[in-house]
């Protein structure tokens, strides 16, 4: 519905004039059954570097789900490319270091209601969290007066498609999301030959209700159908290595207001960050040729 | 592979230096003990294998992702249904037989199909998000739309929600009990159930290319194919009490039926002479000098090519001939019904490689 706000884009197909609904089902969706992850873990993490040879840089990411519904086992496929560095246009004013531009766009069909192809307001807020997130981690000074373009194209969210209709509209999965982006961004900067001072990796924690009545628990990667309710959750970029972190987003409302539960929930989240960088590493290397090694 | 070149430049700084001759150079080679092949190391008349994987999205109804070479391209069809109230051109069809001969106009005249085509997705340097769609984006959408409706792969009978009325609803609970025998009042036969269309399905068509290398239009056709034939639309019928469609969710969904096998095949005309050369030659009558046709082009033989040829074709009836769907030319006149002929044989090679890597 949201999709046909805008005039009638004619430079699109556009489909007949009414009003189309997604599917109404007559029964509600059978609980899901959920196996449970262990405390300290997050969820496994597929990456993959030059799926778009024709960009300078790339990689693939995509999160396993245990407890899928759907045909694949598999939620959140990102694909991100990198186009530059290169030089700006010649109307551009100077700029001493690279000028980093971030798109994220969801496909038509990533998620439970079909987006739209115009950039909407998520999105746009997804993409300056990502530029926030990877400014920090090139070496700008590097390439005066060129830009760099990192596109980030979600072809699938992090939504459980037999999830209640309520739960998703709180977007709490925006956080696995950008974590995701900041991950495979960064995978596919590295991929694109880019001077970096680390492999930053994004991770998220969450404080949730596992059932109605159990008391809230801080988890790691929270797949958002699993739980109850979700109270708070943050979102991390985080830099190893140089123990850093360039962007922080932190979401929600904590009981009383504890400062130590604050804490908490960043600590949490670097834990996961960490393993997520582990993942970047190691899909580095793999990219690697034998005798590239040597040289 | 530029043989006997006195330059000391790389074949790849050659490429991007002069790309026509160096082409030409591969095509052509000076040395009659060198292969003539093209830059991607392929013969004219050779196709990228495809390689195509089903049901990996969600969120969608059916999707596929076919790749040919360095061409990615994700395809996700989803349903979405639309009452006959919100069509303004409805026309109500007497009886519930389902002609076939009316499946065309009722997908095409209440626009059931939209098939969108994405470029910007960073998929080529050329393709960054940010900017309204190009014009490669805006044709491939209507050529895709176009043939989706001439090929006739889809009935329109599997996109129809009916309402029906008959005796077992009369039989059910009260509230339902009025409705139904006014209906049933209506018609004129009181014992045969009626069935009447009050929803269709919309398929919106989604395609995403997440990595171009020449021919998007043939790797998109095989996506929307390889997708409608994994499509499964869920059973729906018409609530009437709260005038919506209703999917039942205990019933398997069903497979929608995609009659034929339309292959889409395109080639590249590669002429000897340059752009500039040709035109003086055309207005002098010159000859026509040699030329290629390079099937399946990359983006490097596209950036170096005017013509370009499409044959659709669906070798899939037993027995029976080739049938040629479609047939688009652009740009050039080296391609003439000779060539034309030779052409189909090479796209109904392409037909084989692609119905073995669909089924």
């Amino acid at each position: 519905m949201e999709v046909r706000v805008a005039m009638a884009d004619r430079r699109r197909v556009n489909g007949p004039v009414g009003t189309t609904l997604p599917p109404i089902y007559d029964s509600p969706a059978p609980s899901r059954s959920r196996t449970e992850k262990p405390e300290n873990a997050i969820r496994k993490i597929f990456l993959k570097t030059g799926v778009t040879p024709s960009a300078s840089g790339s990689a693939y990411l995509e999160l396993e789900n245990p407890n899928a519904t759907g045909p694949s086992n598999t939620s959140l496929k990102l694909t991100c490319t990198v186009h530059g560095p290169r030089a700006l246009p010649r109307s551009a004013p100077f700029s001493p270091h690279i000028i980093l531009t971030t798109h994220v766009k969801y496909a038509p069909f990533a998620t439970k209601q079909r987006r739209g192809y115009l950039r909407d307001a998520s999105e746009r807020d997804l993409g300056v969290h990502l530029e926030t997130a990877l400014r920090g981690v090139i070496i700008a000074d590097r390439w005066p007066k060129s830009g760099v373009d990192i596109i980030v194209t979600i072809i699938e969210g992090d939504q459980d498609r037999n999830a209640p209709e309520n739960q998703h509209e709180e977007g709490w999965d925006t956080m696995n999301v950008l974590s995701g982006c900041i991950t495979v961004a960064s995978a596919a900067i590295a991929d694109a030959g880019i001077d970096c001072v680390d492999t930053v990796a994004g991770g998220v924690a969450a404080l949730v209700a596992k059932e109605a009545s159990s008391p809230p628990s801080v988890v790691l990667d929270p797949a958002v159908a699993d739980y109850y309710k979700i109270y708070a959750a943050c979102c991390i970029a985080y830099l190893p290595t140089r123990d850093e972190v360039t962007n922080i987003w932190f979401k929600g409302q904590l009981p009383g207001a504890n400062v130590t539960l604050y804490n908490n929930l960043v600590e949490r989240s670097l834990v996961a960050c960490r393993n997520a960088n582990r993942v970047i590493v190691t899909a580095l290397k793999q990219s690697i040729t034998p005798e590239q090694e040597v040289s | 592979m530029a043989t006997q070149s006195s330059l000391t430049l790389s074949s790849t700084t050659f490429a991007k230096l002069s790309p026509h001759p160096y082409l030409l150079a591969n095509l052509q080679p000076s040395d009659a003990s060198t292969p003539s092949s093209r830059t991607n190391g392929r013969q004219p008349t050779q196709a990228r294998p495809p390689a195509i994987n089903t049901s990996s999205l969600t969120h969608a109804h059916g999707s596929a992702v076919v790749r040919t070479g360095d061409t990615t391209v994700i395809c996700g069809v989803r349903g979405e249904t639309l009452t006959t109230s919100q069509i303004p051109n409805y026309r109500s069809e007497p009886s519930s037989t389902g002609t076939t001969a009316s499946d065309t106009d009722e997908l095409r005249d209440y626009d059931l199909l939209v098939p969108n085509i994405e470029l910007a997705t960073g998929c080529a340097p050329n393709f960054l998000p940010g900017v309204p769609p190009t014009t490669l984006a805006q044709t491939l959408s209507t050529r895709v739309y176009s043939l989706l409706h001439s090929s006739d792969v889809l009935n329109a009978e599997d996109l129809r929600i009916y309402h029906e009325t008959n005796h077992d609803d009369v039989a059910g609970d009260g509230n339902d009990d009025d409705e139904s025998m006014q209906d049933v009042a209506d018609g004129e036969d009181i014992n045969a159930p009626t069935r009447k269309v009050m929803a269709y399905w919309v398929l919106y068509i989604d395609l995403l290319f997440i990595s171009l290398d020449g021919n998007p239009f043939d790797a998109a056709w095989a996506a929307v194919l390889a997708a409608l034939r994994d499509t499964k639309l869920p059973r729906a019928r018409w609530d009437a009490d709260r005038e919506i469609v209703l999917c039942s969710r205990s019933e398997a969904a069903l497979p929608l039926s995609v009659s034929g096998l339309p292959v889409a095949c395109t080639a590249a005309v590669f002429t000897a002479k340059e752009r500039l050369k040709q035109t003086q030659s055309r207005n002098t009558g010159g000859e026509k000098g040699a030329f290629w046709i390079l099937v399946d082009p990359d983006r490097f033989e596209e950036s170096l090519c005017d013509e370009t040829v499409t044959i659709v074709v669906d070798c899939s009836a037993e027995g029976e001939e080739t049938k040629i769907l479609g047939i688009s030319k652009s740009g050039g006149t080296v391609v003439g019904a000779d060539v034309l002929r030779r052409f189909v044989q090479v796209a109904e090679g392409r037909w084989r490689e692609f119905k073995n890597a669909l089924t």
